[in-house]
């Protein structure tokens, strides 16, 4: 569906996206996640055709965005950031503004507006002007804006900044159930969002990608071993770490705790083949060890994140 | 297309009439203009079923309003990010440039059209050349339609209104006055014949002495077309930056 290749932008003298390449399949949502200034703004503007990439290429339903602008635009629902709105109109006003430009007709218009209005929850101020809206409202009537002519994708630049919990969640269960039905792709600084609603994660940091997968597949890649947290019930304590070193499922000891004569806290590193975990399992069970706990430590977003974006950050300086 | 700048004229003009700025520009303009005839320049007094001291100051008058219209027409759009909005909507860049221009050209139709209360109620006292009058209103119309394009121009330049203001007047104020240059000192008379022909003035004086000539005509429809498709290229250009 959209095939970025390569892409640059150079603001002047700054770089601020310096050779991106990604993919973006039909009915994905994707995230570009990174801190602020890492490109993902940028980014969002060349596949929306309001920038021109200063070198690569970006390819939607094969056509080049820059070579196609018009047919592309109709194709994308657009949310920029901050929800930029023409305050001196009112909200009704402003969604027959984009109906029109939209080329939205007949009965057609008519639905569509009504579905947004229902759907963003914008029936109690669609005749206030649009100055005097909640930051809540303002972001809705911006997404109401992206949804009204239904397109296949859906652009999103942070799309939940400044809302409050509740209002948080209202947008996300509406973009995840958009979502189903449209490519989407929305950044984000909030590690949450990416969890809750991407299917795959874009981490950008000083306009290079610097990670891409599911949150699953980034993390192992980055932590590269497993880790486990085990807790036995042993007879004696003292011939187990010998039998430790012997078993062939476990790279190394992190950490040894005897809690009380027969009771053991571990941190162990496992080999990496995808039956070790398994392996310790029987491994226990053939030494007539019991568990009391068996935890494999799950590596968090937060983390692949402040990991990815600090690392780049100490190498820049 | 021509549904595509509607939408755009639509739009521009709600906003104008949602504010208070088309009312002011209107009704400052409108007083003061009165004022001028009928106060500064004496027009009962005199007795002279005339127009053409009205039509006559209309350029300076230009020189401020048109820029009051324009002004906020792009910078503001830029300012508020809505250019954003606007350029990714499946507009094409004259599309939207004849748009913000149709709304601007409209309100001062209106203007115009408000000012005419005067000649028609002044009509009873006097006897006025209507075709004269008819020449006068076709070439500010004409006048103006180049002012504003000039206005939207410059206004496309910045994110300031107050900026994009003053340097349309400025602009305005140049090509309008530069023909005068030839009236302080003598200058060779290719250089006086050029700078005649560059200057809104010049070609403003036949429509204002009650004549139509096409090549004034001509003029001020080229030079609209002119900054309209600078205004355009503007907006193209910014995408590379």
């Amino acid at each position: 569906m959209i095939e970025v290749k390569n892409l640059g932008k150079n603001y002047g003298s700054c770089k601020a996206v310096k050779g991106v390449g990604f993919n973006v399949h039909n009915g994905e949502i994707v995230g570009l996640l990174g801190p602020n200034g890492a490109g993902k703004t940028t980014i969002m503007k060349i596949l929306t055709g309001y920038l021109y990439p200063t070198f690569g290429t970006v390819m939607i339903d094969s056509k080049d965005v820059v070579d196609h602008a018009n047919t592309i635009k109709a194709m994308i629902g657009y949310l920029p950031e901050n929800s930029p709105l023409y305050t001196d109109l009112n909200v009704y006003e402003y969604l027959n503004f984009v109906a029109d430009a939209r080329h939205l007709v007949n009965e057609q218009r008519k639905e569509r507006i009504q579905w947004v209005i229902d759907e963003c929850g914008l029936k109690s101020v669609l005749y206030k002007n649009i100055s005097e809206l909640s930051k809540g409202f303002k972001q809705r009537a911006g997404l109401a804006q992206a949804m009204i002519h239904d397109p296949k994708i859906l652009i999103l630049d942070e799309p939940t900044t400044g809302l409050d919990p509740n209002q948080i969640l209202d947008i996300r269960d509406l973009i995840k159930r958009m979502g189903k039905e449209k490519t989407t792709i929305i950044s984000t600084h909030i590690l949450q969002e990416v969890e809750a609603i991407c299917n795959r994660v874009l981490i950008l940091n000083e306009g290079e990608i610097v990670a891409q997968g599911t949150t699953e597949e980034i993390g192992k890649e980055l932590k590269g071993e497993e880790l486990l947290h085990l807790t036995l019930k042993v007879e004696d304590t003292g011939s187990v770490k010998q039998e430790l070193v012997n078993c062939n499922n476990i790279e190394k000891v992190l950490v040894y705790e005897e809690q009380d004569k027969h009771r053991l806290k571990l941190k162990l590193s496992l080999k990496s083949h995808k039956d070790a975990l398994e392996g310790i399992f029987d491994w226990t069970v053939s030494k007539g060890y019991k568990i009391l706990a068996m935890v494999p430590e799950k590596i968090s977003l937060e983390d692949i994140f402040i990991k990815l974006t600090r690392e780049g950050g100490d190498n820049a300086r | 297309m021509l549904a595509n700048i509607l939408t755009i004229t639509k739009k521009e003009l709600k906003s104008y009439y949602n504010s208070p700025i088309a009312y002011i520009v209107k009704a400052v303009f409108l007083v003061f203009m009165s004022l001028w005839l009928f106060t500064v320049n004496q027009f009962i007094p005199r007795g002279i079923a005339d127009l053409r001291i009205y039509f006559m100051m209309i350029p300076y008058v230009f020189i401020f309003f048109i820029p009051a219209i324009t002004m906020r027409s792009w910078a503001e759009e830029r300012k508020m990010g809505t250019e954003e909005l606007l350029l990714t909507l499946p507009f094409k860049e004259y599309e939207l440039v004849l748009g913000k221009f149709m709304a601007a050209f409209f309100l001062l139709v209106i203007m115009f059209c408000a000012s005419l209360v005067l000649p028609v109620s002044l009509s009873a006292l006097g006897d006025f050349e209507w075709g004269q009058i008819i020449a006068q209103y076709i070439g500010v119309i004409l006048f103006g339609g180049a002012c504003i394009s000039v206005g939207l121009f410059v206004s496309s330049l910045s994110r300031n209104q107050i900026i994009s203001f003053i340097f349309s007047a400025l602009t305005l104020f140049l090509i309008i006055i530069i023909s005068e240059v030839n009236r302080m000192i003598e200058l060779p008379l290719v250089i006086g014949n050029f700078l005649n022909a560059l200057s809104f003035n010049y070609h403003f004086e036949a429509f204002s002495r009650g004549l139509i000539d096409t090549r004034d005509i001509m003029y001020f429809v080229l030079v609209s077309g002119f900054f309209l498709y600078l205004n355009g290229k503007v907006l193209v250009f910014r995408k590379w930056l």
